[in-house]
C-alpha cells in the first residue's frame, strides 16, 4: 500500500450520503470498488457484515449503500437511499448477512462482498476505517492492500520468470509511476496477483498491453474513490 | 521541495520554505499527490462549499426528521424563533444565531440521509460549514463565496484537520468525539480566524484553545446513531469556536501550543475506554432513556 500522507480531499470531504462516514460512505466505498473489479452484469451478490456494521448496519443504511454501488450509483448520489427497491426493480437480489462471530483478525468494521458473474465471481474482503477511509485487504483469497487514494492495476497471472518485470516495464513505457508494488502467489508456478498502486490516471490501452503479456489472465484497472 | 508535514509547525516551516501561503501550500501539495493542477483542485474545493450550502439549506428547508425519531427539525425550530419578532432571545448576536442553526442543519440532514460533506466527519459536518456560511451571512454579505479568501476559510480549517488526523485522529471509534467534533471546532476557529484577517500564528491559538477545551470528550452515541448527541453537539461546538475566536481577537493565548494539545489528544483518546469509542456501550448509550430508544429502534 502506498504510504502517501493524508490529503485536503481526505478531510474536505467524502462528499457522501448519510449518516456515517464510517458505516456508510465507508461500506459504499469498498462496494464501489468491489464492482469495478467484476464490472459486468451480476447473477448473484452478498454482503457480509462484520463486527460493528453487523449490528448497526440498518440504522446507518450500510446496507443500502453497499447495493447501490453494486448498481453502479455513486457514493455521493442520493439515489443510495433508495437503492434496495432499484435493486428489486432491476431483478438483482442481493443477500445481507450480519455476521456476529468475527474472526479475531478482522477489523472492526468489515465488510465481505461475493459477487457472480456468469463464470467469473469474486470475493473482495475490505475494512472501513474512519472518516469514509477504507482498506480493501483481500481479493479472491489473495492479500491485497488498496485504500482507493490512487488508482491501482490488478495483474492476475501464472507464477513464473519475468512478469513482475514485464508488467513494470510497461508502465514505464507508459510514463507512469509506480508508488507501491506487492506480489502474491498461492504456489509456485501456480496463480499469482500483482497490486500496483500508481501516480497518474491509467488509459485502456496500457490495460490491453498488460493483457496481452505472456502468463498473463486478467488485468483490472481499479480506480481511485475520490469522489 | 518536502510537502511531508505532521505538525503544524513543520506545516507553517514548509509553507515558508515553498514561499507559499498556507492554504496555497495545501493546495499545491494535493494538486501533486492527485496528480493535478492546482486550478484543478480549487475547482473541486469550491464544489465541496458548494454542497456544504446545499446541506444547510436542505436542513433550513423544512424540519429534519430522522428514521429513528431522534432527529426532529432544531435547526427549523431556531430559524423560527429567529423569524419571529416576539421569540425569547437571550442571546442576540445574529452571528452567533445563524452559526447554532447553520451547524445543526447540515448535521442534520446527515443524520436523515441527505447529502453533505464530511469535513472532517458525517458526525461532524456541521460545524465548519455552520461557523464559516453564518459568518459570511451574518457579517460580510458582500464576500463572494466563490472567493479566494472565503475557499481558503476552508483550505486552513483543512489543514488544521490533517494535523490532527496524522499525529491523533479523526475517528470516533479511534479518539472518542474530542477527535471529532473536537477537531471540527478547532478547525473552525482557525478558518475563520484566517478569514478575518489574522495571522498563522493566531489561527493555530485559536485551534489550541478550542481542542483544549473538548479534550476527553467520549463518544457515545444512541443506539450507535450519529444522531444523539451528535446533531446538537455540532451546534454547542459552533459556539466553542467562537469562543476561541473571540480570545484569540482580544489577545489571550494558550499556554500550551497546539502540537502539544493534540499529543495531550492523542494520548486521551488511546487511554479512552472502547465502551466510549462509538460502540454505543457506555455513556448516554446506556442510560435508561437511551437503552428505551435503542429497543425501539431495533423494533423498528
Amino acid at each position: 500500500m502506498d504510504e502517501r500522507k493524508i490529503g485536503l480531499f481526505d478531510i474536505l470531504g467524502p462528499v457522501m450520503i448519510g449518516p456515517s462516514s464510517s458505516h456508510t460512505a465507508g461500506v459504499a466505498r469498498i462496494a464501489f470498488l468491489a464492482r469495478r473489479i467484476l464490472p459486468g452484469r451480476l447473477d448473484r451478490a452478498r454482503v457480509s457484515f462484520y463486527g460493528s456494521l453487523a449490528r448497526t448496519y440498518k440504522g446507518h443504511g450500510s446496507d443500502k449503500a453497499a447495493i447501490a454501488e453494486l448498481l453502479g450509483i455513486l457514493p455521493e448520489d442520493e439515489r443510495l437511499g433508495f437503492a434496495p427497491e432499484l435493486a428489486a426493480r432491476e431483478g438483482l437480489d442481493v443477500e445481507i448477512v450480519p455476521v456476529f462471530d468475527a474472526p479475531e483478525r478482522y477489523h472492526p468494521n468489515t465488510v465481505v462482498i461475493e459477487l457472480v458473474s456468469g463464470d467469473s465471481s469474486l470475493r473482495v474482503r475490505g475494512a472501513s476505517v474512519g472518516g469514509g477511509e477504507i482498506l480493501l485487504q483481500s481479493i479472491n483469497g489473495f492479500e491485497a492492500l488498496i485504500d482507493g487514494r490512487l488508482e491501482a492495476i490488478l495483474v492476475f497471472h501464472r507464477d513464473e520468470p519475468g512478469v513482475i518485470a514485464r508488467v513494470a516495464s510497461l508502465l514505464a513505457e507508459a510514463g507512469i509511476n509506480i508508488a507501491s508494488l506487492a506480489s502474491r502467489r498461492r504456489d509456485r508456478g501456480d496463480e499469482a496477483l500483482i497490486v500496483a498502486e500508481v501516480d497518474g490516471l491509467i488509459d485502456a490501452a496500457l490495460i490491453a498491453a498488460l493483457a496481452s503479456l505472456p502468463a498473463v489472465r486478467d488485468v483490472v484497472h481499479v480506480p481511485s474513490v475520490k469522489s | 521541495m518536502s510537502w511531508l508535514f505532521t505538525t503544524a509547525a513543520e506545516l507553517l516551516a514548509r509553507a515558508s520554505e515553498a514561499g507559499l501561503s498556507l492554504p496555497d501550500f495545501l493546495v499545491a501539495r494535493e494538486a501533486f499527490y492527485s496528480s493535478t493542477s492546482p486550478e484543478a483542485a480549487r475547482a473541486e474545493i469550491a464544489r465541496r462549499i458548494r454542497i456544504t450550502r446545499q446541506s444547510l439549506e436542505a436542513g433550513l428547508a423544512k424540519p429534519q426528521r430522522s428514521f429513528s425519531g431522534l432527529t426532529d427539525g432544531a435547526a427549523a425550530k431556531l430559524a423560527a424563533a429567529d423569524r419571529a419578532a416576539e421569540a425569547p432571545r437571550a442571546v442576540a448576536d445574529p452571528f452567533f444565531r445563524l452559526a447554532l442553526s447553520y451547524s445543526l442543519a447540515v448535521n442534520e440532514v446527515n443524520a436523515c440521509g441527505g447529502k453533505i460533506v464530511a469535513f472532517p466527519t458525517a458526525g461532524s459536518s456541521g460545524v465548519i460549514p455552520g461557523v464559516l456560511w453564518a459568518y459570511r451571512d451574518a457579517c460580510r454579505p458582500d464576500l463572494d463565496a466563490e472567493s479566494r479568501p472565503f475557499q481558503d476559510a476552508f483550505v486552513l480549517a483543512s489543514g488544521i484537520g490533517i494535523v490532527i488526523a496524522s499525529r491523533a485522529s479523526l475517528a470516533g471509534a479511534s479518539g472518542g468525539c474530542q477527535a471529532e467534533c473536537g477537531a471540527a471546532a478547532a478547525m473552525a476557529a482557525a478558518g475563520l480566524l484566517g478569514l478575518r484577517g489574522g495571522s498563522a500564528e493566531a489561527c493555530l491559538e485559536g485551534a489550541a484553545l478550542s481542542l483544549k477545551n473538548c479534550l476527553g470528550l467520549v463518544c457515545d452515541p444512541v443506539a450507535g446513531l450519529v444522531e444523539v448527541p451528535c446533531v446538537k453537539r455540532n451546534a454547542f461546538m459552533a459556539a466553542n469556536a467562537l469562543t476561541a475566536v473571540t480570545l484569540v481577537e482580544a489577545g489571550v493565548k494558550s499556554a500550551i501550543p497546539f502540537d502539544e494539545v493534540v499529543g495531550a489528544m492523542k494520548a486521551i483518546g488511546d487511554s479512552m475506554p472502547a465502551s466510549l469509542r462509538e460502540s454505543a456501550g457506555g455513556g448516554l448509550a446506556l442510560t435508561p432513556t437511551g437503552l428505551v430508544y435503542k429497543e425501539k429502534i431495533e423494533r423498528g
